[in-house]
């Protein structure tokens, strides 16, 4: 077994659940084998997109091992991070438990624990000999490799993936670099908003009206690429069932979010036109966000056609007697024309009947006749949200590194196969025995070399 | 034009969506070799041919540039599910499917008798994946939605937008397509399931929940809250960081630009850039960890450095300098960029009605990857071909899983 089944992270299950590889000596098969039960990726990722999309296919019952040096930070959070520090830079300190990141800040931070479920973590730092020996050992047994580190990383490090194929042709090897490995911007250097500026997302993303401004921690090329990728890597294992080969996945991200606009590039060329900074309002629908009786509890809701817009109507009227100019200006709403031309009128008297009231009654009322609506859900509203909760969505999970917590759950769920949820996170390190001395069949007197040397450690320095 | 078969080649999968999601999950199967059928409703077919933008605004279902984008390598045929001579074609289909892609409202198959049980008794190794907006189970699941109301209840829409202004939406479609790349990575996995098990299966995937558990850091929100309480603001550019952060897109004289400083490096270089000569400017600024009362100062500066410069230049001085500046490109500047003619990120096809356009081409690249076979399909266009396939008894020409018995290799076999 893996480190994994070392404790129980399940809430009262006796047993670990479906959710360990079946690689190495566990031989005990589940009745449905999980969809990518036995199948081995190497995780050199680093952040956001590329941890989202190893977490995917850990998901699917793959053994995930990221490969992490404790030489540089791997985990977006440094061995040095400290309370101290926090309050220096004046740093809220809200992705740590209870806020403090000691004592080991790398495993305790949120950035990882998002999606590092399911996956193993071993000590290996690629740019020493013994390091990059380890890397082409597990990569000969394994199936898979991702990573989303810049264009040439690997090459520098003499892993780049013709050579990997030499060694291993039944090797998937997905790369993520950004703008793709050619072209004039293909080594530009950026983060998600930067590319998003690149495919023409940036440009029509702001408040209805105004210049452009992405919307806070709006860098959905991480959103979108998680699921691209591990698509791609089921398509290469499928088609390896056929072909017996491996191969590369060029995944430009910037290219895979692309698709998301493909409606406008073909806009672009039936109309000479590039689309429109729209907010929260949309060319087919009356829309927008609304405030409240509470500050800062807000509510959306659309109005597709004449139907709804009866049935919002009929709310409104209900709740007392709207004086006669307010009857006039609602029926300018009855039809599409009419809510195009009065959209802004029509909006401020919706603002105005929204303040009354409070989200719940918003959102019970105009579902209830079949108007789509929905708050604007903060944190802590989800994590006592009755749906979600009916739904059994969030995970509870502990881990000696974090304790206790409610865990996010999966982005999707099937009636005929199980999906994944184990161990919540590694602790740098903590796989270093089974990968080296399991996977790796690594004598003993050679690991313990490695440990000595401090090039295999269950601590970062960085 | 691949060489070889696409990689899901003998890959069989029926459309039964008429939004976004859907449509978009069951393209990625088409686009990359397997053969997709869409059922569309007699004379009307799907919602996405009704949107557009169409030419000069003029609605013409066969000119939607939504539905145009959104299914292309599918054929279509119109089946009134109503009818029963029609719904014995669709269980026809079913019993030659691999997959069976679906977003109407939960309980809307069932209604129709053509609920999971029904599809499973006809084809028991069917992957059934339905996409709803807040799943097919639990208090919420017959709620209505939209794009909005999906960010608003799933996305992290709370923390975006101004400081003390109302939280804004991401634009476009975006969530939508969100949600259906995640339906077709499911769908593929169910694939999986089905290749190793023998079994189908129905997969359920709520809009909520894949942007609930997605990269743009509602995931990551919702754990840093289970950990410490905390709730991200609005109007705070990465406020998972700490450290000095300089971020935001910036006027310049042809348009914008966006800059994303995160770490003492590019703080470093940016201040370098702006402050030239200025040794005063680079005494004061250079290996800063924070931004105090002088922000608005070093703002002023920033602003005043790139409103005289193209946005091309701008992005170009950055990337010299190695700093994280983008131009924000719009769509048609994008179509022409240099950078992605070269790569041939663009395909032209011809479309019967259309006529010559030019498509997002592959969205990553793979031996037996991305090929645009066919244009989107004429309503019904491919009716009488597929009723003609059925009652020939043709499928399943290609019963790839018949002849693949052996469990996937893995490395325990190698």
């Amino acid at each position: 077994m893996t480190g994994v089944t070392k404790v129980n992270y399940l809430e009262s299950a006796p047993e670990p659940p479906l959710t360990t590889n079946s690689v190495g000596t566990d031989q005990r098969r589940p009745a449905a084998e999980l969809p990518l039960a036995g199948i081995r990726v190497v995780d050199l990722t680093v952040v956001w997109s590329g941890p989202g999309a190893t977490a995917l296919l850990g998901d699917l019952g793959a053994e995930v091992i990221r490969l992490e040096g404790n030489n540089r930070m791997s985990r977006q959070a440094s061995a040095r991070v400290t309370r101290e520090s926090f309050r220096a830079s004046g740093y809220h300190g809200g992705t740590y438990p209870d806020r403090t990141p000691e004592p080991r800040p790398y495993d305790r931070t949120a950035l990882f624990a998002w999606h590092a479920r399911n996956k193993l973590s071993a000590c290996c730092n690629l740019e020493t000999p013994e390091g990059r020996q380890a890397a082409l050992d597990l990569l000969a047994v394994s199936d898979v490799l991702v990573e989303n580190n810049s264009n040439g990383t690997l090459e520098k490090l003499g892993l780049g993936h013709e050579l990997l194929l030499q060694h291993n042709p039944r090797l998937v090897i997905a790369r993520m670099p950004p703008m793709g490995m050619t072209g004039p911007m293909s080594n530009y250097l950026g983060y998600g908003p930067n590319f998003n500026s690149l495919v023409g997302i940036a440009a029509m993303d702001g408040y209805e009206g105004e210049p452009p401004d992405s919307a806070g921690e709006n860098y959905h090329m991480d959103e979108a690429a998680p699921a691209g990728l591990a698509f791609a890597v089921l398509a290469a294992l499928w088609d390896r069932e056929n072909t017996g080969s491996g191969g590369l996945i060029e995944f430009s991200q910037a290219e895979a979010v692309m698709a998301e606009v493909g409606e406008f590039v073909i806009d672009a060329q039936l109309n000479d036109r590039a689309p429109a900074i729209r907010g929260n309002t949309d060319p087919h629908l009356l829309q927008d966000v609304f405030e409240t009786a509470r500050d800062d509890r807000w509510v959306v809701l659309s109005i597709r056609d004449d139907r709804d817009w009866a049935a919002l109507t009929d709310a409104m009227a209900g709740l007392g007697e709207p004086d006669p100019a307010d009857r006039r200006v609602l029926t300018d709403g009855n039809s599409a024309e009419g809510r195009r031309l009065h959209s802004r009128r029509l909006r401020d008297e919706i603002a105005r009947w929204v303040r009354t009231r409070t989200a719940d009654q918003v959102v019970e009322q105009l579902q209830a006749v079949g108007v789509p609506a929905g708050e604007v859900m903060a944190e802590d509203r989800l994590l006592a949200d009755e749906h979600l909760a009916a739904r059994e969505w969030f995970v509870s999970r502990s881990h000696p590194a974090v304790g206790r917590h409610r865990f996010p759950g999966h982005p999707w769920r099937a009636d005929g196969f199980d999906l994944a949820f184990g161990r919540p996170l590694p602790s740098f390190g903590e796989d270093n025995d089974y990968v080296y001395t399991e996977v790796l069949g690594y004598p003993a007197e050679r690991y313990q070399d490695l440990k000595r040397r401090k090039l295999v450690t269950d601590e970062q320095f960085a | 034009m691949s060489e070889r078969p696409g990689v899901l080649d003998g890959v069989r999968v029926l459309d039964l969506s008429r939004w976004i999601a859907g449509e978009y999950a069951t393209k990625l199967f088409g686009d990359f070799g397997a053969q997709v059928i869409k059922v569309e409703k007699p004379g009307e077919g799907s919602h996405t041919r009704r949107w557009g933008p169409f030419p000069g605004d003029r609605p013409d279902p066969e000119r939607s540039a939504l539905f145009l984008h959104l299914n292309t390598n599918k054929r279509s045929i119109a089946l009134d599910l109503t009818d029963p001579a029609d719904r014995e074609v669709l269980l026809q289909l079913v019993s030659g499917a691999d997959a069976v892609v679906e977003s109407f409202r939960p309980g809307a198959l069932e209604r129709l008798d053509l609920g999971p049980e029904v599809l499973l008794r006809q084809n028991p190794r069917l992957v059934i994946t339905r996409i709803s907006a807040f799943g097919q189970t639990g208090p919420r699941a017959g709620h209505e939605a939209t794009g909005i109301v999906l960010q608003a209840t799933g996305g992290p829409m709370n923390a975006t937008g101004g400081a003390g202004r109302p939280p804004q939406r991401k634009p476009g479609n975006l969530e939508h397509y969100t949600i259906g790349r995640t339906a077709g990575e499911a769908t593929m996995a169910g694939l999986f399931a089905a290749r190793r098990n023998g079994s189908g299966s129905v997969i359920d995937v709520s809009g909520q929940e894949v942007l609930l558990s997605g990269a743009d850091r509602r995931a990551s929100y919702l754990m840093s809250h289970a950990f410490s309480g905390w709730i991200p603001p609005r109007g705070v550019r990465s406020a998972h960081r700490f450290g000095t952060t300089f971020t935001g897109p910036f006027p310049a004289a042809d348009g914008y630009v966006m800059l994303y400083v995160t770490t003492k490096d590019f703080w470093n270089r940016l201040v370098r850039l702006v402050g030239g000569d200025d040794e005063a400017f680079l005494a004061k600024y250079l290996d800063r960890e924070a931004l105090g009362e002088d922000w608005d100062e070093f703002d002023a500066h920033v602003r005043g450095w790139f409103a005289p410069r193209g946005k091309i230049e701008i992005m170009e001085r950055g990337e010299a300098a190695r700093i994280p500046i983008t131009a924000l490109l719009e769509v048609p500047e994008v179509l022409a960029h240099p950078h992605f003619r070269e790569r041939g990120a663009f395909v032209r096809a011809d479309h019967p009605v259309a006529g010559a356009l030019e498509y997002t081409g592959a969205p990553w690249r793979m031996a037996g990857g991305f090929a645009l076979l066919r244009t989107a399909p004429l309503l019904n266009g491919d009716g009488a071909d597929i009723r003609a396939e059925l009652a020939a008894g043709s499928p399943p020409p290609t019963r790839w899983r018949l002849s693949t018995s052996q469990p996937l290799a893995n490395c325990d076999e190698r």
